[in-house]
């Protein structure tokens, strides 16, 4: 919107005696929303496109004998356009009439009551009684679509959004319409479970009660629901999104109409429903204290104490190289702020937030906005694709794809994505795959390979091209915490500080017995990183580990001192996303009594340690300069950022890669029954020929046996994108020893149990 | 009697699936002289100027159709309509299993008109034995040279491609037409696009019925004056008229347009001894009837259009006094209910509510009030519908309803409609 359009792009038209000027192509359906008018709609969706379904969009253009359907009627010059009047009254009527001929009309009990499209045009502009005499068709009631979503084919109205959203904006296009005429149907089209990243969003196309989600369904009424705005933490997306409360329970979350900058309207199942977590009983809600081998509750005067005292003994024994903080991408860029302040003032450098895979965040000067990827010609991912990583993002690589764009992936392991693609082995290839008129090219990188970010950016390099830089990784505010100095050589806005320890080189300092204290917020690093055997006895060997959590996870397990934390929607502040966008978070309830968050529990350290604390205003007005500062200086695959060189992981056996996937995981995921279902059964991939070699048909269940440990009981499954010599694991869950061996490491298949029906590979 | 010989000329005297046969008759000269001799401007010309309307039940100027193509490199297709449903109509199933040479002619002739190197003929599913026999056909013009590459040794090429529809009514709409042909689910598309500008495969297409391509071969070779000499001022040339109902000798019958709709009835063999004439449903189940007022009117598009009705594609129903109304009617929005794809709601919920309640009458179940209601709804919905299909259901019903009102209201409940 930065300049005016050019006067020959504009057409002149009047809606309901208003002139206006528009851009030509422009739709009236949209137009009347600019002169204040409503013209109702079932069928089309701004981000859907008309389909001239449902009919009741009618609006009369003079000299033109019929009504017309404003979603498919463009503004042309001079059109007098009227949106109300007898005619277009009585054929909306009509529309509704007929729409609720066979509906239902159980209100009174459909959770879409008060929000419900047909509700609110029946009556702004239905007739208030029917000629109906005859019975109503009856039609499948409460069928279960899949494990996210329930349908009602009474209440459908057969508007497709679904069928369209499915079709146009995932491209799964599992969703159908069965049958014909009244009798016609939504339906998968193979009769699977309706399954995907982004079914959720369905229920809130459907302009009726057909499509409820089975974690809201009978549980309120909307008028009962206090709504707050904030931005989802769970990837780096930071999708806006409406949180609605009932009673100080979090009932459902929905997106945000109008937010085509970051989420584009659209929110994945895990942002949208991994929710239940919040009022799980197995909160933690007290300080814990390891004593004698159990944990036992303390005050938090008491843990705040023993906390402070640890680190100032450390200090005093062997200076600041002895104490450490992990701060991860659960924590807001406040929070980040100032525990990296806290712990600098002390002179500590052993700071990070990087306790999983992910070694860099920050894209470089390079970065692209959600929407320029959009306008991509060509998009290259390596490493992991962002599809499970940060799922709305890949929303937008698929509007790119249905654009035109080619999407090239270099070394993909995960499954093939439901457009179109191609495999390259590496990234000269994936440079020569790029078509020669093509000018802007994103590059989407898992954050994890340094060296190959690196060697990437060099070969998509062009002179006449625009490279844009995406980094999707694991955590919600990584971007945030590496622009708040949570790094062993960054301060606050990337200002080169004095370097610490990495994470890994502080588990090495912790087992040679040269850490005494280590905090770690908002991270589970037993669970998520390369190396969790390694990372336990690391952490075994400190002395004083402090862990702040929600659940008592594998990483708090190993604590002497368990800080109970708030949860996302428990705190407010704000967050950097992948893109570079600050946003803000917004506390929709109060943590559970007893539990603090993260900034009041680095608050309540520093005044233990009797640190002097900025007041307020100094953390907002230093956030929002980290925040915002350019990170200039910061190549795309820094080798400041990468890890130390890899342990030799060469040998016999099958490579092991753990693929991310939306629902796998611990922390909130473990904590939340309710989406107990959407959780994938842990699998083991396959090449097709060491699947053949080995034995292995898709379908059987398997070990994988590691120098660490086994993974138990996994699905066989094989995948053509895998390269031989290649085992992928997904499916990762609290409890699973699937990170006990390494990730790289070698591994071999023991103990397959042949199934009786092979499942189609 | 006006009954004239063009498309139907040999039909039931010779075998005219008999390649042979159909080239002693002139069969696929016209072809060889089109890509010969003359550029698909020629022909385009050569169409308009003949004054041909589509035969298949809109009545589109041919030529004119044509001229909506975009210039330029896309592929372009020829789309040929032989999803024949329309009830009454069968006059293109006649032509495609009696006259398949003629039927192929006329779409390799469309095809070089408008420039295309591919055309395609859509098959009503239940058109078995004319999709064998048309296959046959195809082969046998195949082995002959006029279909396929480096036609004439011109270095014109030219596909056909045949395929079978599997039975809905609906698909017999253009655009529901081109979904079908792609594998889709058939339902209309949203216009605009229009399919001349994006159509089967998104590219530029024209869809053509059976006989308007069938006509394209007689004007070629008697040329286009000779068809515009024919017929009325706006309605020029010879059409297929298929007339059943209460006549004697029902049947599809080659006339001029404009033919009054009297002589129609005479040509048919008239009404059955000791009957009167009720009504006439000139163009297909989608039209209104017509009545005695009517009978001397020329049957050409303005004077159907005229008389409340249409010609659509030729089919003409014939009603004699013996004839139940509402049963009539009920079949007809049975039909059209069961044929509706369910896409847009007034057709949907509409014509599935009407066919509800024209099932109680014809069970003697009426209400008073359903009279008012039967009106106010099919002429409601009639122009708010997404394709022609829903406009289809009130016209018949209206005509009827309001020409005989009291075989209606004998079926009304008398104790309901006194409460």
């Amino acid at each position: 919107m930065s300049s005016a359009p050019a006067t020959s792009d504009l057409v002149s038209l009047t809606i309901d005696g208003v002139p206006l000027q528009v851009r030509k192509g422009t739709l009236l359906v949209e137009a009347t929303k600019m002169v204040k008018q409503e013209i109702p709609v079932y069928c089309y969706h701004t981000k859907l496109g008309p389909a001239g379904l449902c009919r009741v969009c009618l609006v009369e253009v003079e000299g033109t004998p019929k009504l017309q359907i404003g979603c498919n009627t463009p503004v042309a010059e001079g059109m007098v356009v009227r949106t109300r009047g007898e005619n277009v009254e009585k054929g909306r009527a009509m529309v509704l009439e007929l729409l609720l001929v066979n509906h239902p009309l159980d209100c009174p009990i459909c959770d879409k009551g008060g929000e419900c499209d047909l509700q609110d045009y029946a009556i702004a502009y239905g007739r208030g009684s029917s000629d109906l005499a005859d019975p109503k068709t009856s039609k499948p009631k409460a069928v279960d679509l899949g494990p996210t979503i329930v349908l009602d084919e009474e209440r459908c109205v057969v508007c497709q959004r679904c069928v369209r959203f499915d079709d146009l904006i995932v491209g799964e296009r599992q969703l159908v319409l069965k049958d014909r005429g009244h009798r016609n149907m939504i339906a998968t089209a193979t009769g699977d479970p309706y399954r995907h990243n982004f079914t959720g969003n369905v229920t809130e196309l459907c302009p009726v009660g057909a499509l409820t989600s089975k974690t809201y369904r009978f549980k309120s009424r909307p008028w009962d629901l206090r709504r707050t705005e904030t931005s989802c933490t769970q990837c780096s997306v930071g999708c806006r999104m409406n949180i609605d409360l009932r009673h100080g329970n979090v009932l459902r979350t929905m997106s945000v109409e109008g937010d085509d900058a970051v989420s584009d309207w659209w929110l994945c199942d895990r942002g949208r429903y991994n929710i239940g977590y919040i009022d799980s009983p197995e909160r933690i809600k007290q300080p814990l204290l390891r004593r004698d081998g159990t944990f036992v509750q303390i005050g938090w005067d008491d843990a705040f104490a023993l906390w402070a005292k640890a680190i100032r003994s450390a200090i005093d024994a062997g200076g600041p190289e002895r104490v450490a903080a992990i701060g991860g991408g659960r924590l807001t860029n406040e929070e980040a702020y100032l525990l990296a302040r806290t712990m600098r003032s002390l002179g500590v450098k052993n700071l990070d937030w990087r306790a999983g895979r992910q070694r860099q965040a920050t894209p470089g000067s390079s970065g692209g906005t959600l929407l320029d990827l959009e306008r991509a010609g060509a998009i290259v991912t390596i490493g992991e694709s962002p599809a499970e990583l940060a799922p709305v993002m890949d929303l937008r690589v698929r509007k790119a794809v249905r654009h035109g764009a080619r999407l090239i992936r270099v070394a993909a392991q995960e499954a093939p994505p439901s457009m179109p693609f191609q495999d390259v082995a590496d990234v000269a290839a994936a440079a020569a795959a790029i078509p020669a008129n093509v000018t802007r090219v994103a590059l989407i990188w898992d954050g994890v390979d340094n060296a190959l970010a690196h060697a990437a950016f060099a070969a998509l390099s062009r002179e006449g091209r625009t490279l844009l830089t995406y980094i999707a990784g694991e955590q919600g505010n990584a971007r945030g915490a590496e622009a708040m100095g949570m790094l062993p050589f960054a301060g606050p806005g990337y200002h080169v500080a004095d370097a610490g320890h990495d994470f890994d080189g502080i588990c090495d300092a912790a087992l040679s017995g040269k850490i005494e204290t280590l905090a770690i917020f908002g991270a589970n690093p037993v669970l998520n990183s390369a190396d969790g055997a390694h990372v336990r006895a690391a952490l075994q060997a400190i002395p004083f580990l402090v862990v702040t959590e929600l659940f008592m996870t594998e990483t708090a397990k190993l604590a002497s001192l368990v800080l109970p934390a708030a949860g996302a929607f428990e705190k407010s502040g704000s967050m950097v996303n992948l893109a570079g966008d600050v946003l803000p978070t917004s506390a929709a309830l109060a943590p559970p009594d007893g539990v603090l968050g993260d900034f009041e529990i680095v608050v309540g350290l520093a005044r233990a340690l009797e640190i002097e604390l900025p007041d307020s205003d100094e953390i907002e007005r230093a956030t929002i300069a980290a925040a915002a500062a350019l990170p200039v200086g910061i190549a795309f695959g820094d080798e400041r950022f990468a890890g130390a060189a890899k342990k030799d992981l060469s040998g016999e056996g099958l490579r092991l890669h753990v693929l991310h996937h939306a629902f796998a995981g611990g922390g909130t995921l473990a904590h939340d029954e309710r989406i107990a279902a959407l959780q994938p059964e842990p699998t083991a991939a396959f090449a097709a020929a060491d699947a053949d070699r080995l034995g292995i048909r898709a379908g059987d269940r398997i070990d994988l046996v590691g120098a660490g440990g086994t993974i138990g009981d996994l699905l066989a499954e094989r995948r053509d994108t895998l390269a031989p010599g290649n085992v992928a694991f997904v499916g990762l869950r609290s409890g699973s020893a699937a990170n006990e061996i390494a990730v790289g490491s070698r591994v071999r298949v023991e103990n397959i149990r042949h199934s009786d029906v092979p499942v189609e590979a | 009697m006006p009954v004239v010989k063009v498309l139907t000329d040999g039909i039931g005297e010779v075998d005219l699936t008999d390649i042979a046969i159909y080239r002693q008759r002139d069969g696929y000269r016209q072809w060889e002289r089109a890509v010969r001799e003359l550029q698909s401007s020629e022909v385009l010309d050569i169409a308009e100027r003949s004054g041909l309307r589509g035969r298949g039940g809109a009545g589109f100027p041919t030529g004119k159709k044509w001229s909506f193509l975009p210039a330029g490199d896309k592929p372009r297709y020829l789309v040929c309509n032989c999803d024949e449903a329309e009830p009454g109509t069968f006059k293109d199933h006649m032509l495609l299993e009696r006259a398949p040479h003629l039927v192929l002619e006329g779409i390799l002739l469309g095809t070089y008109g408008i420039g295309s190197h591919h055309a395609f003929i859509y098959i009503r599913g239940e058109f078995k034995r004319g999709y064998e026999i048309f296959s046959r056909a195809l082969e046998a013009a195949r082995a002959a040279g006029f279909v396929g590459k480096n036609l004439f040794g011109t270095g014109y090429d030219l596909e056909v491609t045949i395929h079978r529809g599997a039975g809905a009514y609906i698909c017999g709409e253009e655009t529901a037409l081109l979904n079908s042909l792609e594998g889709k689910r058939g339902e209309p598309r949203l216009k605009p696009p229009f399919p001349a500008i994006a159509g089967l495969y998104g590219m530029p297409t024209v869809v053509n019925n059976v006989e308007t391509l069938a006509y394209l071969v007689p004007i070629l070779r008697n040329g286009p004056e000779w068809f515009a000499a024919v017929g009325t001022e706006r309605s020029k040339g010879y059409k297929i008229i298929s007339i059943s109902g209460h006549v004697r000798k029902p049947g599809n019958y080659e006339v001029p347009l404009g033919t009054t709709v009297r002589e129609l009835i005479e040509i048919a063999g008239g009404l059955r001894e000791g009957r009167t004439l009720r009504a006439v449903q000139p163009g297909g189940g989608s039209s209104a009837c017509i009545f005695e007022e009517h009978l001397d009117l020329p049957y050409d598009y303005e004077n159907m259009a005229k008389a409340g009705s249409m010609l659509g594609s030729g089919a003409f129903v014939v009603f004699d006094d013996t004839t139940d109304f509402v049963k009539c009617a009920f079949n007809l929005v049975r039909f059209f209910a069961h044929e509706s794809c369910g896409q847009c709601t007034p057709c949907r919920e509409g014509g599935h509510w009407l066919e509800t309640v024209l099932h109680r009458f014809v069970e003697g179940r009426g209400l008073a009030s359903d009279l008012a209601m039967m009106r106010r709804v099919s002429s409601t919905i009639t122009g708010l519908n997404l394709c022609a299909l829903g406009d289809s259901i009130e016209p018949f019903l209206k005509s009827v309803l309001q020409r005989f009102p009291e075989q209606f209201e004998a079926r009304v409940l008398r104790e309901v409609a006194s409460a």
